[in-house]
C-alpha cells in the first residue's frame, strides 16, 4: 500500500515535472509572438507617422496584458525617465528566454531609436525577419519537444508506479 | 526649468552646472566631446570651474536620447537642419559628421558638440515696447545671437495678443511657444494661434489664408525666400514681427537682401542683452 502511494506520488511528480517543462516552451512561444507583435506595431508606428517610441509602446501596452507587456511596461518607464542602459538592459531577463534570446532582446532595445529614420526601418525589418525564424523554431519546439516532454513525465511516473507496485 | 534640466542632462553635468549658475538666468549650454563645458547667463559666456570638466560622446548620446526619449529616428528631418527641439520650447543645436547620399545630406553621425538653449519669458517694462504694441507697425527686432531676441519677441506676442490682435506665430522649430506632445509650456496669450513645426516658407502661404491673422511673428528670418514672403504677407495687409541676427541696423542697410525687407518695416528695436533694450527706430523718422 506504502509502495503505491509513493509511486502515486512520483507518477504525480514527473508528470507536473513534464508539464512544466511543456510550459516553458509555451510561455517562450508566446513571449515571442508577442514581441513581434510589438516589432510590427513599431514598423507601422514608425513608417507612417514617425511615432516615438513612448507613443507606439503605450498604445502596443493598451492591447496585451501578459508577461512581455509587463516587461516592456518596465522598459517604456525606464525612456520615460531617462534612465541608464544598464537597466534597459535588465528589463527583457525573462526566465521563459533562452541565453541566445536574451542577447537578442538586449542589442534590440539597447539601439532601438538609437539611429536615423531610414537605418532604423532597416533594422526593424531585419529583426522581423529574424523574429520569424525564432518563432518558427519557437513554435516547432513547442509542439516537438514541449509535447514530448509533457508525455515522458507521464509515462515516466507511470513506469516507476508499475516497478514499485 | 530646473526640471527639465535635469531630466535632460548627465547627472554629473547637472549638479555642476547646478554648484555654479541659478538656471532662471542660463540662456545657453555649450558642450563639446572632450573639451570644457562653456554656459551663458545674460549672453555672456563662462567657463564651467576650472575647465577640468569635460564631456565625453556617450554623455552627448545619453542627452540626444533623452531629448528624443529614444526615438532619434522621428528627428531625422530637424537633425538635417542641425537642431531638435526638447520639451518647453529647449532647443539642442548640434554638429557633427554629415553623411551625404545622393549629392544630399541624409544624416549626422558621431555628435560631437551640442549648444542648448533655454527660452525665457520675461516681463520687459520699457514704455518704447509698449508704445509699438498699441499701435502696432511692422517690427524688426535685430541684435546679435543670444541677446534675447526670442525672449523679446515672445513677450511682444503675448501683449499684442493681450490687446486683442490675432497673432499667428510661425515656430518652425518649437522653441518659441515650448510646445511639447501638443501642449504648451510658454504662455503666448489667448489670441495667438501657433504653427509648430511647419516650414516657414509654406507656412505663410498655407496658414496665413486659413488662419486669417492679424499679424504673424516669427523668429529668426533667413534667405531671400523668406523676405519675399514677408513682402507678399504685407501686401495682403497682415502686419509682421520678427528678429533677425545682426550687429546692427546700418549693416542691415548695407545689405542688398535685408534693405528690401527693411522697405516693409516701421520700426526697428535694437537690443543689448536679455530684456535690455537699446534703441528703437521708426524708420518713417529719424529716431524716436
Amino acid at each position: 500500500m506504502l509502495k503505491l502511494a509513493i509511486g502515486g506520488i512520483l507518477c504525480f511528480i514527473c508528470a507536473y515535472l513534464g508539464i512544466v517543462g511543456k510550459n516553458y516552451y509555451d510561455k517562450r512561444f508566446k513571449y515571442l509572438a508577442d514581441f513581434n507583435d510589438y516589432l510590427l506595431a513599431l514598423i507601422d508606428g514608425i513608417s507612417y507617422s514617425k511615432d516615438r517610441l513612448p507613443e507606439i509602446t503605450k498604445k502596443y501596452l493598451t492591447t496585451s496584458k501578459k508577461q512581455f507587456a509587463n516587461d516592456l511596461s518596465e522598459y517604456l518607464r525606464l525612456i520615460e525617465s531617462g534612465e541608464g542602459e544598464d537597466k534597459i538592459a535588465k528589463c527583457f531577463d525573462c526566465k521563459y528566454l533562452k541565453k541566445g534570446d536574451k542577447e537578442y532582446f538586449k542589442d534590440f532595445f539597447l539601439t532601438l531609436g538609437k539611429v536615423d529614420y531610414d537605418t532604423q526601418i532597416s533594422r526593424l525589418n531585419l529583426s522581423k525577419a529574424e523574429t520569424q525564424k525564432m518563432l518558427t523554431k519557437a513554435e516547432k519546439d513547442c509542439k516537438t519537444t514541449g509535447n514530448l516532454l509533457s508525455k515522458l513525465g507521464l509515462l515516466l511516473g507511470i513506469a516507476i508506479m508499475i516497478i514499485l507496485a | 526649468m530646473e526640471r527639465l534640466l535635469s531630466k535632460l542632462l548627465p547627472l554629473a553635468l547637472y549638479n555642476e552646472l547646478y554648484s555654479v549658475c541659478n538656471f532662471d538666468e542660463l540662456s545657453e549650454i555649450r558642450l563639446r566631446v572632450d573639451k570644457p563645458v562653456f554656459y551663458a547667463v545674460n549672453g555672456k559666456y563662462k567657463r564651467l570651474g576650472d575647465g577640468t570638466f569635460r564631456i565625453g560622446s556617450t554623455d552627448v548620446e545619453q542627452i540626444l536620447s533623452r531629448a528624443t526619449k529614444s526615438s532619434l529616428y522621428a528627428y531625422n528631418t530637424t537633425i538635417l537642419d542641425g537642431f531638435i527641439t526638447y520639451d518647453g520650447g529647449i532647443r539642442i543645436g548640434i554638429t557633427g559628421e554629415g553623411v551625404i547620399k545622393n549629392g544630399g545630406l541624409c544624416a549626422v553621425k558621431n555628435i560631437t558638440s551640442l549648444c542648448i538653449r533655454i527660452p525665457h519669458y520675461i516681463e520687459i517694462r520699457d514704455k518704447r515696447i509698449d508704445g509699438i504694441v498699441k499701435n502696432f507697425a511692422n517690427t524688426l527686432i535685430i541684435s546679435k545671437p543670444g541677446y534675447g531676441k526670442t525672449t523679446l519677441l515672445r513677450y511682444m506676442i503675448k501683449s499684442l495678443s493681450e490687446y486683442g490682435y490675432n497673432v499667428l506665430a510661425l515656430d518652425e522649430r518649437g522653441e518659441l511657444s515650448g510646445i511639447s506632445e501638443g501642449v504648451q509650456t510658454i504662455d503666448l496669450g489667448e489670441c495667438t494661434d501657433v504653427a509648430l513645426g511647419i516650414p516657414k516658407i509654406s507656412a505663410y502661404a498655407s496658414q496665413v489664408r486659413s488662419m486669417r491673422p492679424d499679424v504673424i511673428a516669427t523668429d529668426e528670418i533667413f534667405g531671400e525666400k523668406e523676405i519675399d514672403c514677408i513682402a507678399d504677407c504685407v501686401r495682403c495687409g497682415v502686419k509682421v514681427l520678427a528678429t533677425v541676427h545682426s550687429d546692427d541696423l546700418s549693416n542691415l542697410k548695407n545689405s542688398a537682401l535685408y534693405s528690401r525687407l527693411l522697405q516693409h518695416i516701421r520700426y526697428v528695436v535694437t537690443i543689448i542683452g536679455i530684456g535690455n533694450i537699446d534703441k528703437v527706430v521708426d524708420l518713417k523718422k529719424p529716431q524716436l
